[in-house]
């Protein structure tokens, strides 16, 4: 066979799996929009969601600016940097949530196995739900953006723009890493919302939030070092708002980069000795 | 009698196949603390604040947040674990079995109830222990006989709350972000994790929910804040005399409907 002909092919099996990839995608949209007070719920929960950590915070400060905020961050407004570091947060969910539950949600349907002996490999599935995730979950983020920094006067640097959004690039890369970790686990243990939430409610701790590393102990700081959310929150709070940055930039993009490779690398060989365990044990259509 | 004995048997069977579940329902309302007390170091730089002292009657924020994290275990239980409850049968493939079988579905629902209840209850007793030990919380012998009595009246309210959430999932199948959502109001509306009086929309809702009322005398009783005992407990009657038959009214209604109309085995 000529290299010409070697070309083509490859060519052909990668638009044959971006289209499982969009069909997987198109399938999420439909079946989301067959549960349509779900679907409405899915745009209004943020907003829920967020509103107890601003009252809380008023709570403790009598108002809306904190002093000592300011002392540790250059950022005296508690409403701007909390809303910045939930906004982005947002993204864990998806790797945790949507892209870990896909198969299990597959085995309540009844449709993991029939799904399986389709002619893509496994990772093409799993794309296409991180595919699906991220449009889901950028357009609530884009609405909750826009009506919080309304309602709230937040005032939002534009230049940084750009930067931020590289940088939230990169940390969604190295989620996508766990959401495979998660949706790999899925396929031995089961019971997957166990492991979504003692991930992400282990990320969200160390993750500096709502609050600057500062504030973290050492333990929990060095832990953090190996997450990308710790870079992206930073990083997009400094473009977005100007919080003082303890790391330098190059450094936070060199290590998002280090952390995206090792994690990518790390969930795709997890799901695929999970999906060989699975296979082999015969415990795939187990419950 | 026997079916609700069955109904919990079978739940607690179903629990020990997956042990991880049990771990992590112990530890996780105490993780979820955390991000609170450092949002707190953050914002005022300790762990007292005297703006939240005047609006909760204590300065120090953690032990107020750590009693809300603690009790809305009852809260997760009543509204997730009840609202869920038939739709894992659904998933199990075992919900049309169960309900045509010759036990009254208001049973089965009770099973439901009793099981969440006292596993919630280990729950929050080996929560309430780490904080005993750990976290140096005080709580003398003769304070024990009150807390439970409290949490009894926020059990029967919040199973009645539990009882719609079962109805809800099966109406509209897919509603566990529903239920999730539900979950973010009650924890807007009620003293969890601030005091409602911070806002004057959330303390006025607040008011309609049988968690504030717990809260208030569950905190008072622990961390030693002045409370009415005589009018939460009243109150506290009061609302699970209203939302436990409304609860088994709106299950039977909807259960009813469901049958009716043929959804019941719809996805």
């Amino acid at each position: 066979m000529s290299l010409r002909d070697n070309r083509k092919r490859m060519l052909k099996t990668f638009f044959h799996y971006l289209r499982a990839v969009n069909a997987e995608n198109i399938k999420e949209w439909k079946i989301e929009l067959t549960y349509k007070p779900d679907f409405i719920r899915q745009f209004i929960e943020p907003f829920v969601y967020l509103f107890p950590y601003f009252l809380y915070g008023f709570a403790l400060l009598g108002g809306r600016y904190s002093e000592h905020l300011r002392s540790i961050t250059g950022i005296s407004d508690m409403v701007a940097y909390t809303f910045i570091g939930y906004l982005f947060i947002g993204f864990l969910n998806t790797a945790c949530w949507a892209m870990g539950f896909s198969l299990r949600k597959e085995q309540w349907f009844g449709t993991l196995e029939t799904i399986f002996v389709a002619p893509v490999p496994r990772w093409v599935y799993v794309a296409g739900m991180a595919l699906h995730s991220t449009c889901h979950q950028g357009l609530i983020m884009l609405i909750q953006a826009v009506v919080i920094a309304t309602f709230f006067a937040i005032v939002l640097q534009m230049s940084g723009i750009f930067m931020a959004l590289s940088i939230v690039l990169l940390m969604l890369l190295g989620l996508y890493g766990l959401g495979i970790i998660v949706a790999g686990l899925t396929i031995a243990l089961k019971q997957w919302w166990v492991v979504s939430e003692a991930l992400s409610t282990l990320i969200v701790v160390v993750t500096p939030i709502a609050y600057p590393l500062a504030v973290l102990p050492l333990v929990l700081r060095k832990m953090s070092m190996f997450l990308p959310t710790t870079y992206g929150i930073i990083g997009v709070r400094h473009f977005l708002l100007g919080e003082e940055l303890v790391i330098g930039l190059p450094t936070i993009i060199l290590r998002l980069f280090l952390i995206l490779i090792v994690w990518l690398t790390f969930g795709m060989i997890v799901f695929l000795v999970m999906d060989r365990y699975g296979r082999k044990k015969g415990s795939l259509s187990i419950y | 009698m026997w079916v609700i004995v069955e109904e919990v048997r079978k739940s607690i069977r179903i629990l020990l196949a997956y042990p991880a579940e049990v771990v992590f329902w112990i530890f996780s309302p105490l993780l979820w603390v955390i991000p609170l007390v450092f949002q707190g170091k953050a914002l005022v730089g300790a762990f007292s604040s005297t703006p939240f002292g005047s609006l909760a009657g204590t300065d120090e924020f953690i032990p107020y947040v750590l009693i809300g994290a603690i009790i809305s275990t009852y809260m997760f239980s009543a509204v997730w674990s009840m609202g869920n409850s038939f739709r894992d049968e659904t998933y199990y493939g075992t919900l049309e079995h169960i309900l045509s079988s010759p036990a009254r579905p208001a049973y089965i629902l009770i099973g439901k109830g009793l099981y969440n209840s006292i596993l919630s209850t280990s729950f929050v007793i080996v929560q309430l222990l780490i904080c005993v030990f750990i976290f140096g919380l005080d709580i003398t012998l003769v304070k024990i006989l009150p807390i439970f009595m409290f949490l009894l009246l926020l059990i029967v309210g919040l199973y009645g709350i539990g009882f719609m959430a079962a109805a809800l999932t099966l109406l509209v199948k897919e509603a566990h972000g529903l239920l999730h959502m539900f979950e973010y109001v009650l924890f807007l509306f009620s003293p969890i994790r601030y005091p409602v009086e911070v806002n004057p929309i959330t303390k006025a809702i607040s008011v309609f929910i049988p968690l504030t009322y717990a809260l208030n005398a569950l905190r008072g009783l622990l961390l030693n804040i002045e409370f009415n005992f005589l009018k939460n407990s009243m109150i506290l009657l009061g609302i699970d005399c209203v939302l436990i038959p409304l609860g088994l009214v709106v299950f039977h209604y909807v259960e009813k409907r469901t049958k009716t109309r043929g959804t019941l085995s719809d996805y």
